[in-house]
């Protein structure tokens, strides 16, 4: 990662990802295979979690960061990238375990390795509020650094 | 030779595919432009369209593509020896697979990243989209089909595997309940899950479920009576809400994924076993089906899957953050699924015993073709032995691995033949089946059932008509990926670059498809087995017009360069 800071949005995407490559691909309305109603609930994570991403991207364009959007089930990913953050922050084992645990969640939302929000997405704003601080805070500890 | 050499010698040779095949793909054929922007900045909503990270769109693209049927071709195809499928293996993946995996991707990132069926009308012409869905139903009709026969093999062979893979089911349900009801970490309650599914594997050697006995007293075959159940299963599975089976099952089977590929490569560097298998396999019974053309239908996914672009066409062309990325996420996605089908290699001719063993389980295609799985499946146990897991355990193991990811293929498979019956029904006026969800999923799963009890006039008892289904599957993945290949290499030439990386495979796999099909049908005709003569045909139709759009499709592309070139347009 280039940025200085990382903020990962945690949701599923509206599609099957286990054993779908060669014989299968469940998906949802904008997939070849699939409808729309498979994967309504799917759907509508989806777009509250995007106006989270539209207002983080509208009003931290000064802030040097990455957004991500991840899958849970992606966990080849999520997992040694969330390990890696919130050791980078200086977490203790159970620090780290604890922002592991409550970040490979079906929602949640991480700044540099804490997870700020855990099985619910929150409202823009709330979450804007919340990511604001958390940001911060972290320019203070890595000026403190 | 030991098995971990090959491992070596082909983690060279797709490192060389990647670093210098896939570098004049991405700048001489597919010009991949870094400033030029994606559909996922274009178009970013947060929603659908997300520049993302490579690493993470890896994660996400490997995770989706890799299945069961990279295992069971390769497993079947160790029967010509373990030379011919490696190097279709590696062969494929290089100039195949990745051209097509990663091809696909570009097209649809450079065309709003619409998926494969559509650019196929748009490409090609709107008649080749019904191509297209007719292939695909044939595909889904005979991947359900082998799946089934798959999984009722490997209960047969392992009665051990019965009660972990029915245990998981409603712990499926349960951890899905608990993640979405209580919003809770998925992390933890997915992990538990797959100790417990292992833990469950204790339970099942000590009380292994053999219906045998049942089977017997209703007139049947075990296997028989399997595949029966297996399509009842089936049939209620995919009507559940796919967030109470279907996702929750995605978590696990992902762990289970990158569990099983650490037991193969580990085990296989920890015991050092040998390759007893032939390299070229010169002991073929009389009628066996040879190895050119057949091997190229039978490893399909592994070497190239058509349904890869689908994949790559559906959510990561939404997600690319720029053009040069997909190259890693394509080209070694395709890579990433070599590497399962090097596995169930490496696990069928050096995990399996003796040069003596390795001959009695490939004494002849039927044989071959039928326990190819359950090859697979003891392979992957010697090798996690080596690891030091009971032998008992470890093959249980393996054989759950396999079924997790056949059965969730299976219940996606008749979900998605649901969908398009009642498409068909629609385009066909057939309200009532349209409709009729019911009636719909009944067709969707008694079709592909009758052609998994077919016994079948050639196919021996060994694997009912297995060996000559899986074929015909392979032939539709061909086919698919064929049409994929097609439209890749008119967008290639349209945009005035050389599509000879496009029309060698595609020329190839339509050569050995078309060829492989002709010499069944007359096999078939010949023993009057009339249903697999006329499934034959079928194919053999789909194929010959696939090869007619084709061939149209890049006249038409060189008539219109051609015309630009002079500067007039068409009347």
């Amino acid at each position: 990662m280039n940025a200085t800071h990382r903020i990962i949005l945690v949701r599923e995407w509206d599609a099957q990802v286990s054993a779908s490559g060669c014989c299968g691909r469940l998906g949802g309305e904008n997939t070849e295979l699939g409808d729309k109603d498979t994967f309504a609930q799917n759907r509508r994570e989806m777009e509250a979690m995007g106006e989270v991403y539209r207002a983080l991207k509208a009003e931290l364009v000064d802030v040097d960061m990455e957004i991500t959007v991840v899958d849970p089930r992606n966990m080849i990913w999520l997992v040694p990238t969330l390990l890696k953050d919130s050791r980078k922050r200086g977490l203790g084992i159970g620090g780290i375990w604890s922002q592991l645990r409550r970040g490979v969640s079906y929602n949640a939302i991480i700044v540099d390795g804490k997870t700020l929000f855990s099985g619910r997405i929150p409202t823009a704003e709330v979450a804007l509020e919340a990511v604001k601080r958390e940001l911060d805070l972290r320019e203070s500890e890595l000026a403190v650094v | 030779m030991p098995a971990i050499v090959i491992a070596v010698l082909v983690a060279v040779a797709f490192f060389f595919g990647y670093k210098y095949y896939s570098k004049y793909l991405a700048e001489k054929v597919y010009a991949l432009d870094k400033s030029k922007p994606t559909p996922a900045h274009e178009f970013e909503d947060g929603v659908d369209y997300v520049p993302t990270n490579k690493h993470v769109l890896f994660g996400h693209h490997f995770t989706s593509v890799a299945g069961a049927a990279p295992i069971v071709g390769p497993a079947i195809a160790v029967f010509w020896g373990w030379v011919p499928a490696l190097v279709w293996v590696v062969l494929g993946t290089i100039f195949a697979a990745g051209v097509h995996d990663f091809g696909a991707l570009v097209v649809s990132v450079r065309n709003k990243a619409q998926n494969i069926g559509t650019l196929t009308a748009t490409v090609i012409n709107a008649r080749s989209r019904t191509l297209f869905l007719l292939i695909i139903f044939f595909l889904l009709t005979l991947v359900n089909a082998v799946f089934a026969v798959v999984i009722a093999i490997l209960f047969e062979a392992n009665p051990g595997a019965v009660i972990p893979i029915f245990f998981e089911i409603p712990m499926a349900i349960f951890i899905g309940q608990y993640i979405y009801r209580t919003r809770t970490s998925a992390l933890v309650p997915s992990i538990i899950g797959v100790v417990l599914l292992y833990l469950s594997i204790l339970v099942g050697q000590a009380l292994p479920i053999d219906i045998a006995p049942l089977a017997a007293a209703m007139g049947l075959e075990a296997r028989t009576l399997w595949i029966v159940v297996l399509f009842v299963y089936t049939f209620f599975a995919s009507r559940l809400p796919v967030w109470l089976l279907l996702q929750p099952r995605d978590y696990i089977n992902s762990h289970q994924l990158f569990i099983a590929l650490a037991v193969i490569f580990l085990g296989i560097l920890v015991g050092w076993d040998k390759i007893v298998a032939p390299a070229f396999n010169t002991n073929l019974p009389e009628g066996s089906p040879f190895w050119f053309p057949f091997l190229f239908i039978t490893i399909a996914c592994g070497a190239i899957s058509g349904f890869h672009s689908l994949v790559s066409s559906g959510t990561t062309s939404k997600q690319l953050d720029n053009e040069e990325d997909a190259r890693y996420v394509g080209y070694f996605g395709a890579v990433g699924e070599g590497s399962l089908a090097l596995g169930s290699i490496l696990a069928c001719t050096a995990g399996v015993g003796a040069y003596a063993a390795w001959q009695e389980k490939y004494v002849d295609f039927p044989t071959a073709s039928g326990g190819a799985v359950g090859n697979f499946v003891a392979g992957v146990g010697h090798f996690a032995n080596n690891l030091g897991v009971p032998l008992g355990l470890a093959t249980i193991f393996a054989a759950v691995v396999v079924i997790s990811f056949a059965a969730t293929t299976m219940d996606t498979g008749v979900r998605l033949q649901r969908y398009i019956v009642q498409e068909i029904a629609e385009i066909a006026h057939i309200t009532p089946l349209a409709r009729n969800i019911t009636i719909a999923t009944a067709i969707a799963v008694i079709v592909p059932m009758g052609l998994a009890l077919y016994p079948g006039k050639a196919g021996g008892d060994a694997g009912f008509a297995f060996g000559y289904l899986w074929q015909l599957f392979g032939t539709t993945n061909q086919l698919t990926a064929g049409l994929a290949l097609a439209v890749i290499a008119v967008w290639v030439f349209t945009n005035n670059r050389n599509p000879l990386a496009q029309i060698i495979p595609l020329t190839f796999l339509l050569a050995m498809t078309t060829w492989a099909l002709f010499i069944n049908l007359g096999k078939f005709y010949s023993e009057g087995d009339w249903l697999l003569t006329v499934l034959n045909a079928i194919i053999f139709i789909l194929a010959v017009w696939l090869i007619i759009e084709a061939i149209g499709a890049m006249n038409r592309a060189r008539g219109e360069r051609d015309r630009t070139r002079r500067g007039t347009t068409p009347r």
